[in-house]
């Protein structure tokens, strides 16, 4: 954006010396995952990729291996691009954001903190300090899927689901968050309250893409039109609610 | 007359063999040196204010607080600089050729985004962009013409000062024709389109001019495919003598035809550096680059082809049309002639019927871009297989039917062109041979089975290489003996990628019988006029003169050496520098020697012949050398995504003798990938006022090493008629590689009635294609 | 800042780029500027051991860093590191403007991933635009690389 000059900031605070803000932890049933964390990091680390797989399995499709090396999961969340993937694992997970001023830390939940492309609810004197995510305990299963025009390219269009099983195979929860449809990511509480209740040997994947794209109004742009988003992010749905469900059921019940 | 191989007596040590390139030891290790490394004493740096508008009359400018800048030097604006140019026009435009109105810098009006209005010089780029900034400008926008489809019947002119938004317009009529399509068992017509894509070379425009006033004499460094064209362009437009232009020529970071005429931003350089006597300095940006430089391969072609009933092409008539933009390269608007020309491409075709017409429109400017009349490629492989799948002929075996074979050469085409030397029939056997053509088709099948969607494509082209006619019929060169017996090269041409520093090596060292270490390069100022490198010209033309000199030495060398030895010539070699008796080792003298008494010793030199030791020479070029090639390519496309990958690529080429199968396997390469990026990946886009969409490297969409397959490279070897038995080959890949793909796709989509006639293939257009055909 | 081995210590405006005053500050010109949008590649240097965009950082966010560009791959007799060497070897290169920031990649790369599949390389070099050699050669010099490499006990 500055290379661009399209963003002229007076101060410019570099935070890549603020070495608290980069931290994993583990702190009851949720991963606190500090904002300067960098990219990288959170696609290898292991205790992250235990405790909240969606970070791992998105990761891989953030950039390059150099932008990963110096992008952190802080930034990319408070960048807030329509296509990025951290931001759609923050609210497939109702993640919480916590975020810090001279006036105090507060938390800001998922579903309030993305307001529209590279707009969020912080505040002009607001810095995100860190992100708590909910880690899923049980028989999970997870799927990131997305589809870009290069490796690498920003996603034209994207899901994250995630699945969790009861005792035998009757979904119990069902989270499902879409990129690159809207300006923000978003859920799919249709789809969602669809599958919860239903066994996995009943689950109508392509009736789930359809209705979860059904409320979305779509963007057009010079690489996919609103339809392409549409049709393609209804497949994308389909193809990770299969493999969520197939991954929840490989998972020993315990 | 052949002659192909090593004349002159040098045996071929180095020539066809794959010999490790000179420039890579100082380019892998950082040490380049590109336009943007030039620094001098009190250079100052560039930046322009460009347009925002597609079409707007100029209102106000006001340079005053930008001129008060702390660090500004200078601005211009077309009242400073524009009288000093009358033509845009490239040094070897046709005198007849149309041109394009002769604004340096916008004056009064702009007519594309990114037309430059203003140059500041700075003491850094930093501070020159700064002050762009405080340039006062108002617009009073305009009614922009941007579909070039409709540019021509538009009252709203690009250039009103020219009356048209036509640029040129070109008909032949084959009076034949008629008669054939009345005739004909069957006659299909189909439009296809090729969409906007940029050069986009990883170095941008670059240019740095000094002018020294009291040594009368200005220096330029530049990012440049013909350093001559730059010579004569600069000397024209400042008033000067080309004898005070010096042009230094480094290493150009790529360019693919942008760089081989002087733009206007370089003449704006030029003409400012002449103004404040400092070195100036002016590197382009990437954004500026996209929207500025130039754009290429808008065409769209109108094909009607006639069939009879044993699928043999009985004729053609084909409508072209492509899009000039608003300030075309070299000055004049795009000609079709080589377009319409080469459309009957490999294949027997009769009677050919053709009009071809360019407009101006308010966008970026056409420029040269590897092959720019590849439309006649894209739109006749594609008409292929539209044809074959409409007879229901497998296009294979449409092609065999009607593609040229060895037997029939010398071939007259429609069009007057000759071919001979060439080999399309025995390519496309080679190439579909390596895929097993069968093979794939029952793989397809199966895949079709289990509703997965594979695809095969041919794609048969013939490349018109190293055009030799008027300013671009010859190439010099002059090789020099120094004292030590060490070799100097001095060659017209502007390599930028093309590996001439060996490959020119590789021709001399056979010659001359020594080893690639002891032959420095040297392009640029002090060598011979030369058109520069482009247009696949280099290894037959600049290969031929540099063969020729270095004969010419030879010829000196040993008439000297014989003296020295007293034998007779024709009884002496050369070989790791020595020149000695054949059959008798022991009696040898080195080139050191050789050169010692040629330039210090005249007294000892034989009767007849003076001093000094080197030879230069002019190399004619036929008038056009044809190559050609075949591609063929499997691809898979995702009926879910429209996503298309490439599982393989092959290329069946026949370019005569290489130099350097190592270079001229690379060069392939890189045009295939220009080309798989054409077909899937690139285009440059414009919204209805005119505004680029396409402004950024994640926008405009180069192919990256995942998204290329294997390339496979069959070769078969048919001397030309040049000394050497060279051909070019550095646009074929481009030529024939984005029908290729597209055909692949076409096919691997026919069966859900899908039949693409647009490049690019986007992932948006396959799913958006597949639906309407379910609807 | 210590680049390529040699200390450099400089006062420069807080919008300067790393890839800017490696160029005119340090002289290492082998660091290119092909889009300075951190889309192309070019410009790719290690900084405290990763391959990073240097047009996307500030010269003054690496201060106290370690910084190797291709010159310092290098050695200081001339001699090419193996990266180097198989580019070379496999014409990896046409141009050479891709080259650097393409070197330094593979070098960093291969330091954490001595043995990579082909797929894995492809992916690899994904960040790095090239537009003359349709990375073909770059490939194999990649894959050549990592041989010769695991011969000689890693990347040094």
């Amino acid at each position: 954006m500055m290379a661009l000059r399209l963003a002229r900031p007076e101060h410019l605070v570099d935070l890549n010396g603020v070495t608290e803000l980069d931290s994993v932890q583990a702190i009851d049933g949720l991963l606190r995952i500090g904002a300067m964390t960098r990219q990288f990091v959170v696609g290898a680390d292991s205790t992250v990729a235990d405790q909240v797989p969606l970070l791992a399995l998105a990761t891989p499709y953030i950039g390059h291996f150099q932008i990963r090396n110096r992008g952190t999961v802080g930034g990319s969340v408070a960048h807030a691009d329509p296509s990025a993937e951290y931001p759609t694992v923050v609210v497939a997970l109702d993640a919480e954001l916590e975020v810090s001023s001279t006036r105090g830390t507060r938390r800001i939940g998922a579903a309030e903190f993305f307001e529209g492309p590279m707009m969020t609810a912080l505040g002009p004197d607001e810095l995100l300090t860190a992100i708590r995510f909910p880690v899923w305990a049980g028989r999970s299963g997870f799927s990131f899927r997305e589809v870009s025009r290069r490796h690498g390219d920003f996603a034209l269009v994207g899901v994250a689901v995630g699945i969790e099983l009861d005792e035998s195979t009757t979904i119990r929860r069902a989270a499902i968050a879409l990129l690159g449809v809207e300006g923000r990511p978003r859920r799919a509480p249709d789809a969602e309250a669809a599958l919860v209740g239903t066994a996995i040997s009943a689950v109508d994947a392509g009736e789930m893409g359809r209705l979860a794209l059904k409320p979305l109004r779509a963007t057009d742009d010079i690489h996919a039109s609103a339809e392409y988003r549409r049709r393609v992010g209804a497949h994308l749905v389909s193809q990770a609610v299969e493999e969520a469900c197939r991954r929840a059921s490989e998972v020993d019940g315990d | 007359m052949t002659d192909h191989d090593a004349a002159g007596g040098g045996a071929a040590r180095f020539v066809g063999q794959s010999i490790k390139r000179v420039e890579d030891p100082r380019l892998v290790t950082g040490h380049g040196r590109y336009v943007d490394d030039i620094v001098l004493p009190g250079m100052l740096h560039a930046a322009f204010l460009r347009s925002d508008y597609a079409r707007a009359r100029i209102a106000m400018v006001d340079i005053s607080r930008a001129t008060a800048m702390a660090g500004v030097h200078a601005v211009f604006t077309a009242a400073e600089l524009n009288h000093h140019v009358d033509s845009l026009a490239a040094s070897v435009n046709p005198r007849d050729a149309p041109k394009t109105p002769a604004h340096v810098l916008a004056a009064g009006d702009v007519r594309f985004v990114g037309d430059p209005i203003a140059l500041v010089l700075a003491d850094s780029r930093y501070l020159a962009e700064d002050a762009l900034e405080l340039i006062d400008i108002e617009y009073e926008p305009l009614t922009p013409v941007i579909d070039f489809e409709s540019a021509a019947d538009s009252v709203d002119l690009v250039h009103p000062e020219l009356g048209s938004n036509l640029g040129s317009s070109v008909s032949s009529v084959d009076s034949n024709l008629s008669a054939v399509f009345a005739a004909a068992e069957t006659v299909i017509t189909e439009t296809f389109h090729q969409h906007r894509q940029c050069n986009m070379p990883m170095e941008t425009r670059g240019i740095v001019a000094h002018w020294e006033p009291f040594a009368g004499r200005l220096d330029v460094w530049a990012s440049t495919q013909s350093p001559h064209e730059l010579t004569a362009t600069a000397a024209r437009i400042l008033g000067l003598g080309q004898h005070q232009v010096r042009v230094h020529m480094g290493d150009v970071g790529g360019a693919f035809g942008q760089k081989i005429f002087v733009g206007r931003e370089e003449m704006a350089l030029l003409l400012a550096a002449r103004d404040v006597a400092r070195p100036v300095k002016w590197i382009e940006d990437r954004r500026e680059n996209l929207i500025a430089a130039n754009s290429a391969r808008v065409d769209r072609v109108k094909v009607s082809m006639a069939v009879n009933g044993d699928g043999v092409i009985l004729g053609a008539q084909i409508d072209h049309l492509t899009d000039s933009g608003a300030y075309p390269n070299g000055g004049k608007p795009a000609s079709g002639s080589n377009m319409v020309s080469m459309f009957p491409g490999p294949y027997r075709m009769s009677n050919l019927g053709w009009t071809t017409a360019t407009v101006y429109t308010n966008t970026l400017g056409r420029g040269a871009y590897r092959g720019p009349w590849q439309m006649e490629t894209v739109a006749r492989e594609l008409m292929m297989d539209r044809v074959a799948a409409e007879i229901g002929v497998d296009p294979l075996e449409f092609r065999r039917r009607n593609i040229i074979s060895e037997d029939e050469l010398p071939y007259t085409t429609a069009t007057g062109r000759v071919y001979e030397n060439i080999t399309p029939s025995e390519t496309l056997e080679q190439a579909v041979s390596m895929l097993d053509y069968e093979q794939f088709r029952i793989q397809q099948s199966d895949a079709r089975s289990v509703g997965r969607l594979l695809g095969v494509g041919i794609s048969a082209c013939i490349e018109p290489t190293s055009a030799g006619r008027g300013a671009l019929g010859s190439e010099g060169a002059t090789v020099r003996v120094e004292r030590d017996g060490n070799v100097n090269v001095f060659i017209g041409t502007g390599s930028h990628g093309q590996s001439l520093e060996t490959t020119i090596a590789q021709v001399v060292a056979d010659q001359l019988g020594i080893s690639m270490d002891s032959i420095s390069f040297h392009q640029g100022h002090g060598t011979p006029y030369g058109f520069g490198t482009g247009g696949s010209r280099s290894a037959v033309i600049a290969g031929g003169a540099a063969r020729a000199a270095a004969i010419g030495v030879r010829e000196k060398i040993l008439s000297i050496a014989a003296e020295l030895l007293e034998a007779a010539s024709a009884d002496l070699g050369i070989e790791d520098g020595f020149v000695s008796v054949a059959g008798t080792p022991s009696r040898r003298v080195s080139l050191a020697v050789v050169a010692n008494t040629a330039y210090s010793d005249p007294e000892a030199l034989p009767d007849g012949i003076e001093g000094g030791l080197e030879h230069a020479a002019r190399f004619q070029a036929p008038p056009v050398t044809y190559s050609n090639a075949t591609h063929v390519c499997t691809c898979e496309v995702d009926p879910a995504t429209g996503l298309v990958t490439i599982l393989r690529y092959i290329v069946s080429e026949d370019c005569g003798v290489m130099v350097n199968p190592m270079v001229v396997e690379g060069q392939i390469a890189g045009g295939v990938v220009q080309g798989i990026g054409g077909a899937l990946y690139e285009e440059a886009r414009y919204d209805l006022d005119g505004n680029p969409l396409t402004t950024t490297l994640m926008d405009y969409l180069i192919p990256t090493a995942a998204e290329v397959p294997l390339i496979e490279y069959g070769h078969i070897v048919t001397p030309s008629n040049t000394p050497g038995g060279h051909k070019g080959v550095g646009e074929g890949g481009a030529i024939a590689a984005p029908p290729c793909v597209l055909n692949a796709v076409n096919d691997a989509l026919a069966c859900m009635n899908v039949n693409l006639t647009h490049l690019a293939a986007t992932p948006d257009a396959i799913v958006t294609a597949l639906a309407a055909a379910l609807a | 800042m210590v680049v390529n081995g040699a200390e450099h210590v400089a006062a420069v405006e807080a919008r300067k780029t790393l890839a800017d005053f490696l160029r005119e500050d340090c002289l290492t010109t082998g660091v290119h500027l092909g889009c300075e949008q951190g889309a192309c590649g070019a410009c790719t240097v290690i900084l405290d051991g990763q391959a990073v965009r240097s047009c996307l950082l500030f010269a003054v966010q690496a201060s106290g860093s370690a910084v190797t560009t291709a010159e310092g791959l290098a050695g200081a007799d001339g001699s090419l590191n193996v990266v180097q060497e198989a580019f070379r070897e496999c014409h990896g290169l046409q141009c050479g403007f891709c080259t650097p920031g393409l070197v330094v990649t593979v070098t960093a790369y291969l330091a954490d991933h001595p043995d990579p599949g082909r797929d894995e390389i492809r992916s690899a070099l994904s960040g790095n635009l090239c537009r003359c050699t349709g990375y073909q050669g770059i490939i194999a010099a990649v894959e050549q690389a990592a041989v010769i490499a695991a011969l000689q006990g890693g990347i040094s």
